[in-house]
This record gives C-alpha cells, sequence and structure tokens, in this order.
C-alpha cells in the first residue's frame, strides 16, 4: 500500500446545513410504502415511516455528512399499537359517553371529561416519549443525539402553562410554547454539545400580533411573512453550547421564498391529486434546511460521543397522530 | 484501494482512510496526525446501507456505530460486485429506484388508479360493513333522531297513527328493533323506513289501499328494509366519504352530527334493485307469518305502480315494478298456503280507514 500524507490532510469541516433529497427519489419509496400498507391493510405504516425518516435524515447533512435515523418499523410499530391502543380506549369512553347523552347527561359530562382530561394528560407523555426517542435513534458520524428531560419537569411546565393559558382564555399561548421549547431545547444533547432555547414569549406574542393584522390589512398576504417569523422564531433561538463556546442557527429565509414555497406545494398537491407529496415534503425540508446555517465557532469534528443506547419507541407515533407540531 | 473517512463512534472527527475489499470482510486502514490503525469489518455485522447518493456511508457494531463515508470512485459498484447478494446490499427500495422513470410512472399510474377505485368504490362498501356492525342501540339512536329531525317536515295524523300502530300491534312480527309507524299527510304515494325501526308513512297510499293485506305487506316490506339494515347502509354509502374524513381528523362523534343533518339525504336514498327484492320477500314472509293472502304484496304493488306517470316508467332507475310483481306472482305460486281471517287486523284497519 501506497501511503501519500497529500490525501491525509484534515481540514476542519464548516458547519453547514444541506438537504440534498429529491422528490422523485422519495416518490420511488412512498409508492414502495403505499403499495406495501395497502396489501397490509394499513398495518405496514410504522415501517413505511421508519423508511422514509431513513431516507429524510439520510440526505439531511452537516458539513457534508449526512444524519442516519437508526428507528425500526418494529420498534414503531410497538408504539403505534400502544398509542393506539390508549387512542381507542380515550375514543371508546367518549363513544359510550354519546351513547347515553339523552338517557343520562351525566354520564355523558364524567365521559367528556375523561376524555379531555386523558387527552391533555397523554401530551406530555407523547412530547417527553417522542424526544427520547427520536433524539437517541438520531446519529451523526456515529455521534447520537440525546434527551435528559424527565417526565415530571415536562408535565410540570405543560401544566403550569396550560393552566395560564386557559385562565387568559389562550392569550398566554405565545408564552407556553416558547417556555415548552426551553423545556425541551434545554434537555437536548448532540454529543457533547448542548442546546437551548432563547426565543421569549413576548416576542412570539409580537410576532403574532403583527401578524395578525397586517395579515387582515393586506387581505392575507403578509401571513406568509408571517409564518416566515414565526419559523425565524423557531430557529433562530436556537443555542448551541460546545466545550463553552456559543454559537447559533440562523434562518435565512425571506417571505418571499415562504410564499414561493406554500403557493408552489399547494400547486402540486391540487394538480398532482396529491400524488406530489413527496416532491412537497423534499421542497419544504430543502428550504428550510438549506436556508440555515450556524453561526458561531461550533466545530463539527469536536463531537465526543455522549450518549448511551435507549430503546423505546413507545410514545413516537402517538405524537405523531395527535399532530402537535412543537419541532 | 478506496480512499474515504473513518468515524469510530466515539469522536466525530474524521479520519482520513483506505478501504480495501477483501473477500470476506473490509479493511480500513485509518491514520490522523498522531495515530493510526487497521479495522476489520465482517460482512454480517455491517448495517444495511440504503438511498446512497455520491457518498456511500457504511456502517458497523453496535452502539456507538463505526462508519466510513466514501466519495465515488466507483466504491458503491465495487462494493456491489464484490460482495453480490451480501444483505447489508439488500434493498427493495433500492431495486425499486433502479427500475426508473419508467418504473415510478407505471407504479404511480397504478397507485393513482387504486386510490380511485378505494376512493369510490373501497371506502363506501367500507362504510357500509361498518355500518351492518353498528351496536343495535347507537343505530336505533341514530334513527330516532333522523326521525325527530324528518317530522319536522311533516304534519302527523295522530288519530290515523294511532290506528297505525295498533294494525302493526296485531301483527305478528320478528325484528330486531321495536317498530314504531307514523302516518303523515302527504300526496306522494310512499312509504319510507329509516334505521333502527322507525317507519313513516304517508296517508296519500294509505288512501289508495283497498285491503289490509297491503297494507301489511307494505309494513313487512318496510320492516324488511329495517331488519336488514338496507338504510343504514345506503346512508353509510352515501356519507362514507364524511366518515372518512371525521375518522381522519378524530372526529368520530361528529359522524352522528354529520348523519342527522343529512336527514334530507334519506328522501333521495336508492336501495339496489337486490335490497328491494328482498325486501319484497320479507313482506311476502310477514303475510305468510300471519297467514294472510299474499296477493296484498301484489296489490301493493300495483298501488305504487298506477302513481308513476306513464313517460317515468321508461326512464326510471328504480327496479322495474312490473318486473317485482311477476317475481312475487312467481314466489306466490311456490309457497302456498292456507289464509284465514284476523278479527284484530281488520278492526285496525277499518279504524284507520274511518274516516
Ligand atoms: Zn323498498
Amino acid at each position: 500500500m501506497e501511503q501519500t500524507s497529500t490525501v491525509l490532510e484534515t481540514p476542519v469541516s464548516a458547519p453547514t446545513l444541506s438537504f440534498k433529497g429529491k422528490g422523485s427519489e422519495l416518490f420511488g419509496i412512498q409508492i414502495v410504502n403505499i403499495a406495501l400498507m395497502l396489501v397490509t391493510l394499513g398495518l405496514y405504516y410504522p415501517w413505511a415511516k421508519a423508511k422514509n425518516l431513513q431516507y429524510i435524515y439520510r440526505k439531511t447533512e452537516l458539513a457534508g455528512s449526512p444524519f442516519t435515523f437508526h428507528g425500526t418499523g418494529k420498534e414503531m410499530f410497538i408504539g403505534f399499537i400502544k398509542g393506539m391502543g390508549i387512542f381507542i380506549a380515550l375514543y371508546g369512553v367518549l363513544i359510550y359517553g354519546s351513547l347515553h347523552i339523552e338517557t343520562d347527561p351525566g354520564l355523558y359530562f364524567i365521559c367528556l371529561g375523561i376524555f379531555f382530561a386523558g387527552l391533555s394528560a397523554l401530551v406530555p407523555l407523547a412530547i417527553h416519549g417522542m424526544m427520547r426517542y427520536r433524539t437517541s435513534r438520531t446519529s451523526w458520524r456515529g455521534i447520537h443525539m440525546g434527551y435528559r428531560g424527565t417526565l415530571g419537569a415536562m408535565y410540570k411546565v405543560f401544566l403550569k402553562n396550560l393552566f395560564f393559558t386557559v385562565i387568559t382564555l389562550g392569550f398566554y399561548t405565545p408564552w407556553f410554547t416558547a417556555n415548552l421549547r426551553k423545556e425541551i431545547f434545554g434537555h437536548l444533547r448532540f454529543g457533547n454539545a448542548r442546546f437551548s432555547y432563547e426565543g421569549e414569549g413576548t416576542e412570539l406574542f409580537m410576532i403574532n400580533i403583527k401578524g395578525y393584522f397586517l395579515s387582515i390589512f393586506t387581505l392575507g398576504i403578509y401571513s406568509f411573512w408571517w409564518a416566515k417569523d414565526l419559523i425565524k422564531f423557531y430557529i433562530d433561538n436556537i443555542l448551541i453550547e460546545q466545550d463553552g463556546k456559543y454559537s447559533r442557527l440562523d434562518s435565512s429565509l425571506t417571505g418571499m421564498q415562504y410564499l414561493k414555497l406554500a403557493l408552489g406545494n399547494m400547486f402540486i398537491m391540487v394538480f398532482t391529486l396529491g400524488l406530489g407529496y413527496s416532491w412537497v415534503v423534499t421542497r419544504t425540508l430543502a428550504v428550510l434546511i438549506n436556508n440555515c446555517e450556524i453561526i458561531g465557532e461550533f466545530n463539527p469534528d469536536a463531537l465526543a460521543q455522549t450518549e448511551e443506547e435507549y430503546k423505546n419507541a413507545t410514545f413516537e407515533d402517538m405524537a405523531d397522530m395527535m399532530d402537535i407540531g412543537i419541532i | 484501494m478506496f480512499e474515504g473517512k473513518y468515524y469510530n463512534g466515539r469522536t466525530s472527527k474524521g479520519m482520513p482512510a483506505f478501504i480495501i475489499l477483501e473477500p470476506h470482510y473490509i479493511r480500513i486502514n485509518w491514520q490522523t496526525d498522531s495515530d493510526n490503525g487497521t479495522e476489520v469489518w465482517h460482512l454480517s455485522e455491517m448495517h444495511k446501507t440504503e438511498f446512497n447518493d455520491a457518498t456511500t456511508v457504511l456502517e458497523y457494531g453496535t452502539f456507538p456505530r463505526q462508519s466510513i463515508a466514501v466519495f465515488e470512485q466507483g466504491f458503491q459498484q465495487a462494493l456491489e460486485h464484490k460482495y453480490k447478494g451480501a444483505t447489508f446490499l439488500k434493498s427493495g427500495y433500492s431495486s425499486f429506484a433502479k427500475t426508473g422513470v419508467k418504473g415510478l410512472l407505471i407504479g404511480g399510474l397504478g397507485l393513482l388508479l387504486v386510490a380511485v377505485a378505494l376512493f369510490f368504490w373501497g371506502v363506501p362498501a367500507l362504510a357500509e360493513q361498518v355500518a351492518a356492525h353498528f351496536p343495535k342501540e347507537y343505530e336505533h339512536a341514530m334513527g330516532e333522531k333522523l326521525y325527530e329531525q324528518m317530522l319536522e317536515g311533516y304534519t302527523v295524523d295522530s288519530a290515523k297513527t294511532v290506528a297505525l300502530q295498533k294494525y302493526l300491534d296485531a301483527l305478528e312480527v320478528k325484528s330486531d328493533f321495536p317498530i314504531r309507524a307514523t302516518v303523515v299527510e302527504n300526496e306522494a304515494v310512499n312509504a319510507f323506513a329509516m334505521p333502527g325501526g322507525f317507519i313513516l308513512v304517508h296517508d296519500a297510499l294509505l288512501d289508495k289501499m283497498e285491503h289490509h293485506e297491503e297494507l301489511a305487506g307494505l309494513l313487512g316490506h318496510e320492516i324488511g328494509h329495517v331488519q336488514m339494515r338496507h338504510s343504514t347502509k345506503a346512508m353509510a354509502r352515501s356519507l362514507s366519504h364524511y366518515m372518512l374524513l371525521s375518522v381522519l381528523f378524530g372526529d368520530v362523534s361528529g359522524v352522528a352530527a354529520v348523519i342527522v343533518d343529512n336527514a334530507s339525504s334519506m328522501y333521495s336514498l336508492e336501495y339496489s334493485r337486490k335490497a328491494e327484492t328482498a325486501s319484497d320477500k320479507a313482506g311476502l314472509a310477514l303475510l305468510a307469518q300471519n297467514n294472510l293472502n299474499p296477493k296484498g304484496m301484489v296489490w301493493l304493488m300495483e298501488r305504487l305502480n298506477s302513481n308513476e306517470p306513464e313517460f317515468l316508467k321508461f326512464i326510471s332507475t328504480h327496479p322495474r315494478t312490473a318486473d317485482r310483481i311477476d317475481e312475487l306472482n312467481m314466489l306466490i305460486e311456490e309457497s302456498k298456503y292456507k289464509t284465514a281471517p284476523n278479527p284484530a287486523l281488520e278492526t285496525a284497519w277499518e279504524e284507520l280507514k274511518g274516516e
């Protein structure tokens, strides 16, 4: 073997983020997924989802290296079954109550109460479980992400903020969102790098006020800039601390880009009767990720493994089913 | 020999490496400024590699996984050539992707066809199946709401309703549901059966009838619809897409509301020819069970027939009444029985026709 030291130099990689996925490739995967789901009457769903995630992670690159999703269909299937079980039980209670709405209204309201209490108790559980599962199944150059939050703390944050949101008739929602993200990101690890979230409820509140009124005055046109502001609020406030040095995520997304993305996605969905969904996914991810960069002294070559192996798929799909888009 | 980066799973530092594909394993010679080493990867412990592009990524071993990334140089082809059939290279997804544009197009069109078929045929059929397994109490409760909703658009003839119910009580009826019949004022010669045993009879139809056996036949026919859940199934069919949407968006309790909101669709529901024939048979069966003249069903058909304007008879999509009469006559011939007078029914009938 001839050893030339010229190829063996190790330049420091720049921490650029990029998405390399193609709609046509994802479409090829989706076709197989849908066909298998049809054959198995939908039971293949968790495997389909795992495959989708594996593709999307593989095509998302940081410093030229792709992420890896290690989750398997089997793990997600277990989560899916558990999630479905809880949902069916809750809906069973609701339907049972609505059968007796005329004969026994009291029973109906009790059932309704159980249903909503159950649902709101599930949300923190689902977020927590999903964070634990997703992060443990995400790696980059072999370095795993991790989530150190506890279920108790999640419940505390969630219920406290829910309480304020309810008594303020929803006005507290921006603070709820910001505080929840603080709790989540504050416990997020990427090897020995730690995340935190700096966005404040007040800032989100102002974005919403401005977005709401300007959207009305511009007959909805401003809503694309509003959405852009929200995305920037979600991304730009994410801080990364690595070996005592801080970096920040930054999105250069513009309102015009978002407008093109949203309208384009809408046209694709309408004119392909939904078949173009794969392109919608890849376009969206490309716009979001390619516009995102890490500002600061983040060194992608200096991450160290800190996580231990972790297995639990319980809540992954429950969060998915409830579609609580927090991240 | 290929050039690439080696990651040891403990740090994210990419170590320049030479990768050599040996017959039964992969050898990796890596080197950093301060260190160097050799790794041997057995094929059996390599993880499945999919969706590679210009860069091929291979992962190895248990947590934390080691990995290598190789940029082009024909590495992917070399792997496939050298380790043909190895588990870590197998992927149903990749092989489908290799069929290219043609495969994608055919696959996409096939899926579209399946989706269309599912939407127009599968979803209604599934809804029908679901409806057939509704709990009885639920069906009854739903029918009751529908029935109340429908009655709002009518004037009830309460005297005739009492008489009709009396007639019904005197009949021997087999049904999963308690049958409740109501007479309403309407000039159309018609009657409806709603889920859960609710029957609505227009007074014009009663006025036209000359024998009480016709009424028994009508009730038998409508009870047949109820018993065989024809209206529940037909409603599920016509509302299947609403039902699908509300299930998808998690609003199961909304289904009942949608059904009740669409009470008007009861008028336009069409039963299949098969359903009508089956209910006609149920009508005959009821007549036989009560030892009444089976001709009642035929007379009933004639009443319905005479009401139809001549021109409609040709274009009507309903099963033609003449055909139904022929079929009834055939069935009557097949199973003859002795009829007997039924005073209780006749009294109720006279009361009904009284005024
Ligand atoms: Zn009928």
